[in-house]
């Protein structure tokens, strides 16, 4: 079952970013959306969400209706100086839920403090913001969407700035929080590692060469697909059945600025 | 002393005056909260002079079909400058609702641009000769003076409270989250731009009415510094709130006292006293930046 699709969708502001795509958020699954700084995966996301209009195409809801999103922003575009509490900011999260007019009930705040033990920062409900290291501040941020009980789980580079061991137990918390509460999951990143082991489909979005590709996480974890995609030699190895990519040297083909004439649009 | 005895005897001539900058350091300094967070202090400022034009245009329009905005009749309450101010700002709060921006000039410089042009065009409408008799008595009402309040002032003023305490009692949990983090109230399908015109509204109609009760500086003054010496001193919305309510009052009340005891101008005491609040703010900041 699709949550969410995108058909022969062309997205952008004012002018197309990539040429007309096809894309399927899919029950179950946790789709990588990789690509380079600046490479348009935001503007796909937030096509994705019904936020930013197609220009053309359609956004298609099999679900009769939006799903429901618990959305993890970049950690770097909030400001951790508001006063507020963990439990605060993890109660924004329920906001939909109750609609206006009605204020937080009990049931709300144990409902948020569950997320906060299930993220394993249930100790940190009562204190300020400002005091949270950066590791602690994204799983308040995880534990707020997933107070949302949402169907669709939306992570917006969850893992920058994180050092590699980090990155590793967050992605293995979202791992979980997935088959806990049979979640799809959208991971938007431009690190290759976070997609690498985790994702089961894979887009790839580069503006700069008009590229939009998709499909499962096997084939497009490729050395080819990914050099392609980075202008780069890519080594992709299995080392005690995880995924490892090595990216090397730079390649003299298909440098960044490549026209939209040289558009690859691959469906699988 | 007796100093307060004669204070206390000169009831009747302050009773309004200091009830009308209670009432609109309190409303200030609580909207001023979000507005402090918000970064969005220039806003405030910029809707304090563009509620002004709006004052001298309703002067400008009477003066051009030669009718007196004061006199009575159906016409002159169209033109009644409160109307103008009000209309004026509320423009001005959905524009900037709309996070204007363009690919040079951030959100931020579109507001200081309508914060300028504003002040030129009070200037400039206020110094035409076709409004010279009158431009004392625009003045007033563009700036206020703090000292003669007229009871319909203080009316406006509980009447703008009332609205805005309403509007944060049923919305506060959407307002917060809207302020804090737009982009994930958007995705959870929080209308986030119902919620930013509701509180630029609510901001615009309390400086219009509060910039015409107690004047332009404690306006902007009371909107910035209570929130700004609450949030130094607390870690939690829910004092900071409350703290810088407390703060207002006591600037306004104290700096009235003040001013009238001393013969000093009343906007400008009352923030002074209001500054002294940023106080131990600044020394907890000198503390830690020390250790």
């Amino acid at each position: 079952m699709d949550l969410v699709r995108l058909e022969r969708a062309v997205i952008g502001y004012r002018t197309p970013l990539l040429p007309p795509l096809d894309l399927a958020v899919r029950s179950g699954t946790t789709l990588g959306v990789l690509g380079p700084n600046g490479a348009g995966k935001t503007t796909l996301l937030k096509s994705m969400l019904g936020l930013l209009p197609l220009l053309s195409g359609k956004r298609v809801l099999p679900l009769g209706r939006s799903p429901r999103v618990g959305y993890v922003p970049q950690r770097d575009r909030l400001d951790q100086s508001w006063p507020l509490s963990v439990l605060d900011v993890v109660l924004m999260g329920r906001t939909h839920l109750l609609g206006p007019l009605r204020r937080f009930r009990a049931r709300d705040k144990k409902r948020a403090c569950e997320a906060l033990e299930e993220i394993g920062v249930g100790e940190l409900a009562q204190k300020p913001l400002y005091t949270l290291s950066g590791g602690q501040h994204q799983r308040v941020l995880i534990a707020r969407a997933i107070a949302a009980e949402p169907e669709l789980l939306v992570l917006d580079e969850p893992t920058s700035a994180m050092d590699p061991a980090a990155e590793r137990v967050l992605l293995e918390l979202v791992e979980r929080l997935k088959r806990a509460h049979a979640l799809s999951v959208v991971l938007v990143t431009h690190q290759l590692t976070a997609v690498a082991g985790f994702a089961t489909e894979v887009a790839l979005v580069d503006r700069a060469r008009g590229l939009f590709e998709i499909g499962p996480a096997r084939e497009m974890i490729d050395p080819q697909r990914l050099g392609h995609l980075y202008g780069r030699e890519v080594r992709v190895a299995q080392v005690d059945g995880q995924t490892a990519v090595v990216i090397g040297p730079a390649t003299n083909n298909d440098p960044p600025h490549a026209s939209a004439a040289s558009e690859k649009v691959r469906r699988r | 002393m007796n100093a307060f005895a004669d204070f206390w005897a000169g009831s009747e001539l302050w009773r309004e005056p200091l009830l009308a900058g209670v009432l609109a350091a309190a409303l200030l300094s609580y909207l001023g909260v979000f507005v402090v967070l918000r970064r969005m202090v220039f806003v405030s400022a910029a809707l304090s002079e563009i509620s002004g034009v709006g004052v001298a245009t309703a002067f400008y329009v009477g003066a051009v079909a030669g009718i007196d905005p004061h006199s009575h009749g159906a016409l002159p309450i169209l033109l009644e400058p409160v109307w103008f101010s009000l209309l004026f700002a509320c423009a001005a709060a959905a524009l900037f609702s709309l996070r204007p921006g363009h690919r040079k000039l951030a959100a931020e410089t579109i507001v200081g641009l309508g914060y300028i042009v504003a002040s030129a065009l009070v200037l400039a409408i206020l110094n035409s000769p076709r409004i010279a008799q009158e431009a004392h008595a625009v003045g007033d009402i563009l700036f206020g003076n703090a000292v003669t309040v007229p009871r319909t002032q203080i009316y406006a003023l509980a009447a703008a409270g009332a609205v805005a305490v309403i509007a944060h009692g049923l919305f506060f949990k959407e307002l917060l989250f809207v302020s804090y983090d737009p982009e994930t109230a958007t995705v959870q399908g929080v209308g986030v731009l119902r919620y930013e015109v509701l509180l630029n509204f609510i901001i615009a109609v309390v400086i219009s009415v509060a910039t015409r009760a107690v004047g332009a500086l404690p306006v902007f003054a009371f909107t910035v510094v209570p929130a700004a010496a609450a949030l130094m001193v607390t870690e939690n919305i829910r004092a900071t709130m409350p703290l810088s309510i407390a703060f207002g009052i006591i600037s306004a009340a104290v700096g009235y006292y003040i001013s009238w005891i001393e013969q000093l101008p009343t906007g400008a005491t009352m923030v002074v006293v209001a500054s002294i609040f940023l106080l131990p703010g600044l020394v907890r900041l000198a503390k830690r930046s020390t250790v």
